[in-house]
């Protein structure tokens, strides 16, 4: 009798197998550019089998790496299909006008009472909505930078747990309120950079 | 302390960092890999691009193609940026960093072609960059299944324990690096390397030899 791991194992690489052949039959680029997406899914069930700590650890850096890979990839593509602008009207209905700003605000005031991962990811939803609504070019360079030093603070609280760990509170406040920060910069720029001015 | 099982392949260890059970090391063999990339990303930070000539078929005319401006900031930080993960994953003691680093050479190989405008560049660039997708599943399967085994990450663990690894982690983690790029068995890697701009360009063909020698070190160690 297998174990679950096995068991697991077995369905992941029958998956990738699938994956693979799918990925050699394919001819559309952007049809291969997806599967290949699949692929780096299957590679993040493979770990997750593991199912301890350790695993959601490299998780994380590994679910990273596939998505710098993808956008690099989408980049490359729209560089050499010329697609700077987008191909057809944005989305327009009447509720898009009104309603972004309050279920942003609404979203955003609640992903900072969560803090952290979960509260960034619920204020970037709020985020990504109001984008999404107001069709107005903002600057996004901006949040991106941002994003980048909402990062630089989280690596210091992790350098004050090691280094000054007397000092573990700050750190935590710290670490909680740059995650928030960086995970609703990076969500909020999703499907919003399509090469304006000043972007 | 820290021992590798075997001397045979890197020699003595010259340096140890260890975090926990994760022991960044030097040996001989590491450390020459890690000068070398870090002698060429020195000349691709203080070096000009070169300027590639053309010649127009039929006639007295040639062009010299430049890069300049932000394509030339942009190249350049992308090969630096090479440059520092094929260190990383040279220096690396960890497993799973490794495979995390051969990733990121992947990416920024992807990085320093893709401000070129020429068609069959970007062409080769996205092709080598699918099968670099599609060979993270063999780099982190061959990875995980090694954690699931063994239940350690770490290269001195499993050289202190060796033949711990199994041989189709082995064979997948080797598959992978190959598929990150090993320039000879890539067409569209040559493709890559007919963009202009040299120094930076070259990256992509030391960072993928940097990257074999480096796992071929590994899969002996362990």
């Amino acid at each position: 009798m297998m174990d679950d791991y096995t068991i697991g194992l077995v369905v992941a690489l029958i998956a990738v197998i699938i994956t693979f052949y799918a990925a050699f039959r394919e001819k559309n680029d952007i049809h291969r550019l997806i599967i290949a997406d699949l692929a780096e899914v299957s590679a993040l069930a493979i770990i997750a089998l593991i199912a301890t700590d350790l695993a959601e650890a490299l998780i994380i850096p590994g679910l990273v790496v596939g998505i710098s890979e993808l956008m690099a990839l989408s980049e490359i593509y729209l560089v050499r299909e010329n697609l700077n602008r987008p191909v057809k009207e944005p989305f327009r209905i009447e509720v898009l006008d009104t309603a972004p700003a309050i279920i942003a605000a609404i979203l955003v005031i609640y992903g900072i009472v969560l803090s952290g991962f979960t509260g960034g990811v619920v204020a970037g939803t709020g985020m990504v909505f109001y984008f999404m609504g107001k069709k107005q070019t903002e600057r996004f360079a901006l949040v991106e930078t941002v994003s980048g030093y909402a990062w630089a603070f989280w690596i210091v609280a992790f350098f004050i747990f090691m280094v000054l760990p007397e000092y573990w509170f700050f750190a935590v406040m710290l670490a909680g309120g740059a995650i928030f920060a960086k995970v609703t910069a990076k969500m909020s720029l999703i499907g919003t950079m399509r090469g304006e001015k000043d972007v | 302390m820290f021992e590798l099982a075997s001397f045979n392949i890197g020699g003595h260890e010259l340096f140890v960092l260890p975090f926990g059970d994760i022991v960044n090391y030097f040996t001989p063999y590491t450390a020459a890999l890690f000068i070398f990339a870090l002698i060429f990303t020195i000349i691709c930070i203080i070096s000009k691009p070169e300027r590639q000539l053309e010649t127009a078929f039929g006639t007295d005319a040639i062009y010299a193609k430049e890069v300049t401006g932000k394509d030339l900031r942009f190249r350049r930080f992308m090969a630096i940026a090479c440059g520092i993960a094929t260190m990383g994953a040279v220096t690396s003691g960890d497993i799973f960093n490794f495979t995390l680093f051969v990733s990121m050479v992947g990416i920024c190989i992807i990085g320093i072609v893709a401000s070129v405008k020429y068609k069959h560049v970007l062409n080769a660039a996205f092709n080598y960059g699918i099968i670099s997708m599609l060979a993270t599943i063999p780099l982190f399967g061959g990875a995980a299944i090694t954690l699931a085994a063994t239940g350690t990450l770490s290269i001195w663990e499993l050289s202190a324990m060796a033949p711990a690894m199994p041989g189709i982690a082995k064979a997948l983690i080797l598959v992978g690096v190959m598929g990150e790029g090993i320039a000879p068995f890539y067409a569209a890697k040559a493709e890559l390397f007919r963009a202009p701009g040299a120094p930076y360009v070259i990256m992509i063909h030391v960072s993928s030899l940097l990257m074999f020698l480096r796992v071929v070190e590994i899969m002996l160690a362990v």
